[in-house]
């Protein structure tokens, strides 16, 4: 099967002998899709980053880091959900342009290591009983993954594959 | 503006910036790491001012606790804002999502300025209610609002090229024209 790539995006992709022509190549849905992307995965990061400061003393101190964790749990599903959403309709513009760029495979498996992390080791973190150089490192590490995945996402853009 | 804004991008750190192959992505990258750092509070601090989260914790204790990092926030995120406005000022300058976002954080320094004795200065008082005041809920939901118009507004300036005859225009794409 030939797969011909597609110049550039706004064109119908030829898979096997069907052009199919995807909804999402329009002019305004990869900007708008690109709002839903960024408000979502701010909030979703930013969030966690809350609960990762408190761990290192700093912001919501007053409050217990179990408690925050619970209380964004919520929104933090749902941010994180739209911002993945939104981002694989982003990378079906073009899949070509991302998966063959090793700044984008870097993302993706920061990614789903962060991801991984936060619903694990960072929970586990949270509970008293977790000493507290255990919890500034567990904070550390979480707050390096998440940032790597922003960092990837931007520079998916300058990296010429 | 012009004037000023062609001056502001051949500063030796705003020419460095735009020539350097990395400090464009990086600058771009702090400042949208910051957005999430910054953008979090913002919503926290809206959520409970609206009741829609972390109600469980005081008004006073989210409210209070983030006033500081959240100044801190925006200075990292506009410090690393006006680095990246200054490797293509004059593009900016004529770009009508920048002029938006401009414009919208007028509306969010007016906000900040309205609500500052209304609502946090006054977080303390609203923690013996059972629900927050109809000035707490205007002054979440319009941050909300003036906020998220700014990330968006700011992701759709990439999106507009340079005019013709702009400084930007002749040096990166009028070149690629012939």
């Amino acid at each position: 099967m030939m797969i011909q790539l597609s110049p550039q995006r706004g064109r119908g992709k030829i898979h096997g002998m069907l052009l199919i022509e995807n909804p999402m190549n329009s002019e305004l849905a990869f900007p708008i899709l690109e709002c839903f992307h960024i408000v979502g995965f701010a909030i979703a990061i930013g969030s966690i980053a809350l609960v990762d400061f408190r761990l290192l003393g700093f912001g919501l101190r007053r409050q217990d880091p179990a408690d925050l964790v619970k209380d964004t749990g919520l929104w933090v599903l749902i941010s994180l959900s739209t911002a993945i959403f939104a981002g694989l309709l982003l990378y079906s513009t073009d899949p070509d342009k991302y998966y063959l760029n090793p700044i984008f495979v870097a993302k993706i498996v920061c990614l789903v290591l962060a991801i991984v992390f936060n619903y694990t080791l960072h929970r586990k973190a949270v509970r008293p009983g977790a000493s507290s150089a255990q919890a500034k490192a567990v904070a550390c590490i979480s707050l390096l993954l998440w940032a790597g995945v922003v960092a990837g996402g931007m520079f998916i853009a300058f990296i010429a594959v | 503006m012009i004037p000023f804004a062609i001056w502001f991008q051949n500063t030796p750190l705003c020419a460095f910036l735009r020539d350097s192959p990395y400090a464009f992505p990086v600058i771009l990258t702090l400042h949208v790491t910051f957005i999430s750092l910054f953008g979090a509070m913002i919503f926290a601090t809206d959520f409970r001012l609206l009741g829609w989260g972390l109600t469980k914790h005081r008004i006073s204790d989210i409210v209070d606790q983030l006033r500081w990092p959240k100044r801190i926030g925006f200075v990292c995120v506009a410090t690393c804002g006006v680095l990246v406005l200054g490797t293509k000022a004059e593009e900016y300058f004529l770009n009508p999502f920048f002029k938006l976002k401009v414009v919208l954080l007028g509306l969010a320094l007016v906000h900040a300025l309205v609500f500052r004795g209304l609502v946090y200065n006054r977080a303390a008082e609203m923690d013996a209610l059972a629900e927050p005041p109809s000035r707490a809920k205007w002054a979440g939901g319009l941050s909300l609002l003036i906020w998220i118009s700014i990330a968006c507004a700011g992701r759709s300036i990439g999106y507009i090229y340079p005019p013709p005859g702009s400084h930007h225009f002749a040096l990166l794409v009028a070149p690629g024209l012939h």
